[in-house]
């Protein structure tokens, strides 16, 4: 069985019966080595479908939390449980429970740092009052707002007043929370949240991965979030000035916002600039002055001195790419997917209202981005499969857009490896409408290609 | 994906009962268990399955049974259709898996499974019905369909299970509008087997089943069919074959009887 990854949450979701006998059928070891390579925020079980479990049953995937834990401090528990699993999951562990508790898969959501819904408000309760305090400083971190009750007659009261708050949580329990770098994406900007104390775990905690390949698929402007950074070392000060030079090397922009030089020597805050590194007081000032974004190179390529563009290497690949969205597009429709123009020149969107856009970046022997352009009717027909019902929700639309787009990546990914090219995909991106796709794209030159299926138009983008 | 002349081609080549089973049949379903014997004996493969099947370890007998009259004689009318049914539903699986890991030998054991277990919850709802005890035959064949349908998209199916965690029911009902249990009436129908067997197993999907006064005792049955096949699908064997989320687990639908079943299958 393998996790399934969505919003940097892998999931596994177990059906029937959970015992001694069957427990590691439903994991192999070629199952935990594929876990233990993902970088997510969280790795989670979900107990919905499970109907019978004891200690034994559970016991294959406590062992998969305590080996993820130890390698990359990913957050790890059971979700989508009922009061009586729940009861039984604490009784079976007591004192030895270091992984979360998350009644269900969107409570889950909200302890992740990576998930880009923010500002929920959210009333909280546990009998512990340690657990109140850490889920009300998670839920802070992560940009929500925490109501917490003090005692279960108090929660039974407020809770009454449903639609007051967008989340109810109960029957949580947080175990060990991640230490690694929160990140997210704004606008086209990357922004880390770093706290605390700043010294050599910095190395550990950053995902300097996650972070190649944001610069592999074009993001220029990397932001960290300081406000609750108290002071730094000399290791941290190395790790970020070695950070900006191999920033430079791609023409990006470092900048802190927040940072306090209270507690930290003058002179790092000298050295960090030398190297390149922009200090701001207020996230706003950066994130809605749109003239300094595009100066800092987030709102458009044009000022990157050695702009990528669309290459041999990549052109003849390009059947790969198309037979890899033709493929996914005839498997999703079971129609024929015809291809009608292909041209080289910078992206050309004819009119633009109601067409939303996905792309995915890859990297490795090759890189570059794939994106799509539908008509939001044609996305809702092209995604039926996945969709499964009538629906008018965009965020549905666009999540299931994201997932059509990650099988696209998939299925390049595979078709470039018959040529011996390996690369490896990015999470895809979604856009609501044509002009946020134009702030990414709109300078870029890449080839284009007219693609339908039932005579319902849709636009391939290749690019670098 | 799974195109609609995929699915037309299944449903054609399902073969028509071969005449020695007809024969069978029909003289099980009036109780003569020695002409029915003699009918079977005329079908070779028919004669050798039901050695194989009633000698596994499930069955209990100390003594190698080998005698078809004798076969039929232990196992009763009901017990002896169900076994002629699971014959019959045998012959479609394919000579190789490819879509689940399983073999001749792997579905055998679960045909003889979810037979031996589904008489153990009919002796305990008290209902001495053959068709209903035949029922539970038709439902492995809802894997074979799975596999013949879906065997030629593996790579398809796989990529779309790294993002979406869809099984081959949803698939199939989102790409054609039927399920993979409509596909068993029509080898029900075919067959010419009961209208209650279909019935059944049509519900015991348990994901588009409506519950209503006139048929709350077919429900009731598809409730425990439907939570005895994961029961048997959460078993090693079978998790590791791929099975275990072949169809989606309806928990809410067999919630009301779950006690009941733990309680009959012992499950502490």
């Amino acid at each position: 069985m393998k996790a399934i990854v969505k919003n940097n949450v892998g999931l596994f979701s177990p059906q029937g019966f959970l015992d001694s006998n069957n427990n590691s059928a439903f994991l192999s070891i070629e199952d935990i080595d594929a876990t233990l390579k993902l970088k997510v925020d969280m790795i989670l079980v979900s107990m919905k479908k499970v109907i019978f479990f004891n200690r034994n049953g559970l016991d294959i995937f406590i062992k998969l939390f305590s080996k993820i834990r130890k390698l990359n401090h990913t957050i790890v528990g059971f979700c989508d449980y009922d009061q009586k699993q729940y009861n039984s999951i604490k009784k079976f562990y007591k004192d030895e429970i270091n992984f979360s508790l998350f009644k269900s898969l969107d409570i889950a959501y909200l302890f992740s740092s990576s998930f880009s819904d923010k500002d929920k408000k959210v009333l909280v309760y546990s009998d512990d009052k340690h657990q109140r305090s850490a889920m009300a400083i998670e839920l802070h971190n992560n940009g929500h707002y925490p109501i917490i009750t003090q005692s279960e007659k108090e929660f039974e009261e407020k809770k009454v007043n449903r639609e007051a708050y967008d989340y109810i949580i109960c029957n949580t329990y947080l175990g060990e929370m991640s230490n690694m770098i929160a990140s997210k994406v704004s606008g086209n900007a990357i922004i880390y949240t770093v706290i605390s104390y700043l010294d050599t775990d910095i190395n550990n905690t950053f995902n300097i991965q996650y972070h190649n390949n944001s610069l592999n698929v074009g993001f220029r402007l990397f932001i960290f979030d300081a406000y609750k950074v108290i002071s730094m070392n000399v290791h941290a000060l190395n790790f970020f000035t070695k950070l900006a030079s191999s920033a430079a090397e791609y023409n990006a922009t470092i900048a802190f916002v927040g940072l306090s030089f209270d507690k930290t020597p003058a002179i790092f805050k000298e050295n960090l600039e030398d190297a390149g590194i922009l200090f701001y007081d207020q996230m706003e000032d950066i994130l809605e002055n749109k003239e300094l974004l595009k100066e800092l190179g987030a709102s458009s390529a044009a000022n990157i001195k050695n702009k990528r563009t669309i290459n041999k290497a990549t052109v003849a690949e390009l059947p790969r790419f198309i037979d890899a969205t033709v493929a996914t597009i005839e498997m999703m429709t079971n129609s024929k997917a015809i291809k009608e123009a292909a041209q080289v020149h910078k992206i050309e969107v004819n009119n633009r209202k109601g067409k939303i856009a996905s792309s995915i970046g890859y990297y490795g022997d090759l890189d570059g981005m794939v994106i799509l352009v539908f008509p939001t009717e044609i996305a809702k027909k092209a995604c039926e499969l996945l969709i499964g019902e009538e629906t008018n929700d965009m965020e549905l639309i666009l999540d299931t857009l994201a997932e059509l787009v990650n099988i696209v990546g998939g299925r390049i990914k595979t078709l470039l490896a018959d040529d011996s090219i390996n690369v490896d995909i990015t999470l895809p991106r979604t856009y609501q409408d044509i002009d946020s796709l134009m702030e990414v794209v709109h300078d870029k030159k890449g080839v284009q290609v007219d693609l339908s299926f039932d005579e319902n138009k849709f636009l391939f983008f290749l690019t670098r | 994906m799974v195109k609609q002349n995929d699915i037309d081609d299944f449903i054609q080549k399902i073969p028509p009962t071969p005449e020695a089973l007809k024969q069978t049949i029909s003289f099980l379903k009036i109780g003569e268990l020695t002409k029915a014997a003699a009918a079977a004996e005329n079908d070779l493969a028919l004669k050798s399955y039901l050695k194989n099947i009633v000698n596994k370890p499930i069955y209990g007998f100390k003594n190698e049974v080998s005698d078809i009259s004798q076969i039929f004689g232990i196992l009763g009318v009901s017990q002896s259709q169900q076994t002629v049914y699971n014959y019959m539903i045998n012959l479609l699986s394919p000579k190789e898996w490819s879509l689940f890991k399983l073999n001749e030998k792997s579905f055998n054991d679960l045909q003889a499974n979810l037979s031996k277990k589904w008489s153990i919850i009919l002796q305990h709802l008290d209902i001495d019905d053959e068709n209903i005890s035949s029922s539970i035959s038709l439902l492995p064949s809802s894997i074979i369909i799975a596999e013949a349908l879906f065997n030629k998209y593996i790579d398809d199916v796989n990529l779309l299970r790294t993002t979406k965690a869809l099984d081959y029911n949803t698939i199939l009902y989102r790409i054609s509008k039927l399920t993979l249990f409509d596909i068993c009436e029509q080898i029900a129908k075919k067959w010419e087997m009961d209208s209650i067997i279909s019935e059944i197993i049509q519900n015991s999907s348990g994901a588009y089943t409506s519950e209503d006064s006139e048929n709350k005792d077919t429900i009731k049955l598809a409730k425990w069919m439907h939570l005895l096949l994961f029961y048997e699908l959460s078993q090693p064997l079978f998790v590791e074959a791929g099975l275990n989320d072949f169809i989606d687990f309806q928990i809410e639908f067999v919630s009301d009887i779950y006690e009941e079943f733990a309680s009959v299958m012992e499950i502490s």
